[in-house]
């Protein structure tokens, strides 16, 4: 049986080599700086299918002494034939030298027979400086493919292109930060080309990114709508003691429990955000401030947020028509009909009516006294009334999702959230815009959803981000 | 058997309210492996195997978890339908025969009661069907375990099998009790009505009440003549002419009719709500929105794309504690690696006494030579500082470090080492992210040997001249 293959991806110091195998292998808790030597050791990524290893890429430190080991690979050589026994030589002869670390690092998984992923900054002019390394590296006898990066903003890739065109089989560009995903895949399927016996891993390999995304996307779905939900029906509740007297704490109980629906809130969006990053395998971005930075500046609740991502009336009226009127066919059913769709008629035009009155106004829930059972009296918070504040929440969490849907695992820069518009939600079809509705209805009635309801919901939003991505790509064009 | 659909039912509920914190990668993993493990066994991954597949680690009592209390709570529930059950029943019996030996036990007033219990029975099942539970608040009053959405799905149909085995139980005892009085008693039957009805008109409606039995045991289906015996009016006061054995001959008709149309029906409703539970909890089973995401992670296969390793933290140091130096005057300018080979500021190059390249394509003997030159040159020379320029993005490496520990060893004492940072553009001043690792590797060199400079803007805004030819 072969063994999976592996890809060393060396080069020069900082030129990327951590950030290329942070995007490719979706880890960013691989430690990337603008600092030669912040990769001191090589450290195998590999891609594994249950539990079975489809391909490795190895991190390795940069070339520290080209000069010096193609001198002494010169010197111990006597024919083209005896290269890679040389280069092996080389790394037996210098693993213990300290000045030699980087080196062994990274032609030992070379001499094991991995494949050469040789990274470069596009961004800086090309530099013939860079030959002693491309020529050490010609030595292993290794397939080998070279990797132009982009780290600045200038763009020296077409020489950088014709240069190493000389010493590789292939040469691809590959922006590591802003590489959308079809890009992976497409190097992916590159590093398959080096090879043969290669080249069918590498295509099932892509196959299985290809369908994860499909999932995660479906299940994004999923964990946003149960948000949603959850936080559409959300009542604080406080139970009163026998001798509270209401008339006298209603205005600090108001606020103690304003107060405290408006953290849990605010604690589920938090949530809501961790879940979508955490799926994507973005452990890291929360300790990076932004959503902090991001809160501030446009609160949940702040009618920045609300001006933003809050639909218009006339949305919210026919999403309105649509839900009442799904709820009106059931008088129709129970009268076998003979109502004539009078039912569905009557319960769209209040459902109308509802949600454009609602729809106006900045409803916040209120304080409500209720007697519990045995004599104590209860004092509830919520649910909100208002579906514009669904609305919002669905807003901001699908252009959270897609921020983290395109962000690749090397970008350490700051999650940075600028609000959209609201327009976005035009694109969505009318059953999905009645389902929503439906949902939230239900949701801010605290009544039970059923298996059915909760289903279309959830491919409701899963239309919803389909949406919002086929929106965000045409305003780019 | 029912309990056993409902029990998985319930503990599939209980594991997947389990997982609900658990992290979605992890979740995939374990089910994944489940499923691969069984595939390895031949063996089909069922829902029971996987609750005992999850659970095969866990110790904890099964007395303690949800699905055993929910069960317990529903067989007291049953308990006191059947206690319940059997008192009524011998209450209702002895009041329907209650017998002062005045009036006659009205036949009537028995078929009606017992048309009452059959039209109950019907309503619990109806009621169980569609779902509505009007006693849902005084079961959690008693302390129902249905705190999930799946368990009080479930609710009606338990509730409608203990209310049929609350009437099985009450017929049961009402028919135990019409014999037992039958047999101690002499109970005198007659059927009344303020309706004007004749004899043969009621006798109709009795041959199809006892239809079912009448083939069976024809005594228990009373003939016209018993019909136009027994009728008496509470009025007349007396029993006329009626033979008295007569009033009694109506017995086996009321024991049929107990048997046939309100124990029957119960035992059949009850186990009609038996098959209904197990229906209902596979069904509920099937559905569980759990079960959709279990079945879904144990087809696809996990995909792990290498992101254990975390080193994101194993950070070099990054703090600088070098400031750049103004550039001073020298009279040896090396280039290294390339440096300025286009082109060089012409304050750099101005009044040099040598200018040389070192590093990059230049051959490591050179290097030597060069370094012999120099340090030749400052041991005749009073100003010992040497500007070394370089390519400011590409980062300072161990060849580097070796030339300059060598020049350190070579060189001079009072000899200074200036690296002068290029920019792409030798007009422009390099950019401050790039100067940084020059200032901390220049720091990492002991004795204060190097330091970093960079031209000025008025030095840039000089003209530029070819750099220095190998």
């Amino acid at each position: 049986m072969k063994s999976a293959p592996n890809f060393a991806v060396v080069g020069h110091p900082n030129k990327g080599k951590s950030s290329i195998v942070a995007t490719l292998s979706q880890n960013d808790a691989i430690a990337i700086a603008l600092e030669p030597g912040t990769t001191r050791s090589r450290q195998a990524y590999p891609l594994k299918v249950d539990g079975k290893t489809l391909y490795t890429l190895i991190d390795t430190p940069g070339f520290q002494r080209p000069r010096r080991v193609l001198e002494w690979l010169e010197a111990h050589s006597v024919s083209a034939s005896d290269h890679s026994e040389t280069l092996r030589a080389f790394v037996v002869q210098h693993k213990s030298d300290e000045r030699f670390n980087d080196e062994c690092e990274l032609l030992t998984p070379l001499i094991d027979g991995a494949g050469i992923i040789y990274v470069v900054d596009g961004s800086v002019p090309y530099s013939a400086e860079h030959e002693a390394e491309m020529t050490i590296l010609r030595w292993s006898g290794r397939p080998s493919l070279a990797l132009i990066n982009t780290i600045g903003t200038d763009d020296y890739s077409d020489t950088w292109q014709a240069a190493l065109g000389q010493f590789f089989q292939v040469v691809r560009k590959f922006d590591a930060v802003r590489a959308p995903f079809e890009q992976h895949l497409s190097l992916l399927r590159a590093f398959g080309q080096l090879e043969p016996d290669w080249e069918k891993t590498l295509e099932n390999a892509t196959q299985f990114l290809s369908k994860q995304r499909q999932q995660r996307q479906y299940q994004s779905a999923g964990i946003i709508a149960k948000a949603l939900i959850d936080m559409m029906s959300y009542q604080a509740k406080r139970t009163l003691a026998n001798n509270q007297s209401t008339s006298t704490i209603d205005n600090s109980l108001a606020e103690e429990l304003r107060t405290s629906w408006y953290q849990r809130q605010r604690m589920r969006e938090q949530t809501l955000r961790i879940d979508i990053e955490h799926l994507y395998q973005h452990q890291r971005i929360r300790r990076q401030e932004a959503e902090l930075q991001w809160h501030s500046d446009n609160d949940l609740f702040s009618e920045d947020s609300r001006n933003h991502w809050a639909v218009s009336k006339r949305y919210l009226a026919t999403a309105g028509f649509g839900a009442g009127a799904l709820s009106g066919v059931g008088i129709d059913a129970l009268t076998f009909g003979s109502s004539f769709g009078t039912g569905a008629l009557l319960g769209g035009l209040l459902g109308a009516a509802g949600s454009y009155y609602y729809g106006g106004k900045l409803l916040l829930p209120a304080l409500k006294i209720g007697l519990l059972n045995n004599g104590l009296k209860t004092a509830t918070f919520g649910p909100v009334q208002d579906s514009q504040f669904a609305y919002v929440v669905l807003g901001r969490a699908v252009d959270h999702w897609w921020h983290i849907s395109h962000r690749n695992h090397a970008g350490r820069d700051m999650l940075d959230l600028i609000p959209a518009d609201n327009h976005w939600i035009e694109g969505l079809d009318k059953e999905s815009r009645k389902i929503i509705q439906k949902t939230l209805d239900k949701s801010r009635k605290q009544q039970s959803l059923d298996e059915s309801l909760q289903n279309k919901f959830h491919e409701a939003l899963e239309k919803c981000i389909a949406v919002y991505e086929d929106w965000l790509t045409k305003a780019d064009i | 058997m029912t309990d056993r659909s409902l029990r998985l039912l319930l503990d599939f509920d209980g594991c997947a309210q389990r997982d609900n914190g658990q992290a979605s990668v992890f979740l995939h993993r374990r089910d994944r492996k489940f499923a691969l493990t069984c595939e390895e066994q031949g063996v089909k991954p069922s829902p029971q195997r996987w609750i005992a597949y999850i659970n095969r680690f866990s110790d904890s009592d099964p007395e303690l978890n949800q699905s055993t209390k929910l069960l317990r709570f529903w067989r007291r529930v049953n308990n006191g339908f059947v206690a319940l059950g059997a008192l009524f029943g011998l209450l209702s019996m002895l009041a329907l025969l209650f017998y002062d030996g005045g009036q006659r036990i009205n036949i009537t007033v028995i078929i009606a009661f017992v048309a009452f219990q059959l039209l109950l029975a019907l309503l619990t099942t109806v009621q169980s069907l569609v779902g509505w539970q009007p006693w849902r608040s005084l079961l959690q009053r008693f302390g129902s375990h249905s705190q999930s959405e799946i368990v009080s799905h479930v609710q009606p149909v338990l509730m409608a099998r203990s209310a049929h085995m609350g009437g099985l139980c009450f017929a049961l005892a009402g028919l135990i009790s019409l014999l037992v009085m039958v047999l101690l008693q002499d109970l005198a039957f007659g059927w009344s009505t303020t309706l004007e009805t004749n004899a043969s008109a009621y006798h109709a409606i009795i041959a199809v009440i006892s239809a079912p039995w009448a083939w069976l045991w024809p005594a228990a289906a009373p003939e016209l003549g018993l019909v136009e015996a027994t009728r008496f009016f509470r009025a007349s006061g007396s029993q006329g002419d009626t033979d008295p054995a007569l009033w009694g001959q109506w017995w086996p008709f009321i024991a049929m009719l107990w048997t046939t149309w309100a124990l029957l029906p119960r035992l059949i409703l009850y186990l009609v709500a038996g098959v209904l539970i197990r229906r209902k909890s596979r069904q509920l089973l099937g559905k569980h929105p759990a079960m959709r995401e279990l079945m879904y992670r144990m087809e696809t296969e996990t995909l792990d794309t290498g992101n254990e390793h975390n080193d994101a933290l194993d950070l070099p140091d990054l703090k600088t504690q070098l400031a750049l130096t103004p550039l001073p005057k020298a009279s040896i300018l090396l280039s290294w690696a390339g440096a300025g080979d286009s082109e060089l500021p012409i304050y750099l190059t101005h009044s040099k006494s040598m200018l040389a390249k070192i590093g990059g394509r230049v051959k490591l003997s050179e290097d030597q030579s060069t370094l012999e030159q120099v340090a030749t040159k400052l041991a005749q020379e009073s100003n010992r500082s040497v500007l070394l320029a370089t390519r400011s993005w590409e980062p300072p490496t161990g060849e580097l470090e070796d030339f300059i520990t060598r020049a350190q060893e070579r060189w001079p004492k009072g000899s200074r080492l200036v690296l002068v940072p290029l920019a792409t553009n030798t007009a422009l001043q390099p950019e401050q992210h790039q100067l940084l690792p020059w200032l901390r590797f220049a720091c990492r060199i002991p004795a204060k040997f190097v330091s970093v400079s960079i031209m000025s803007l008025d030095h840039l805004s000089s003209t530029i001249q070819e750099g220095p030819k190998e």
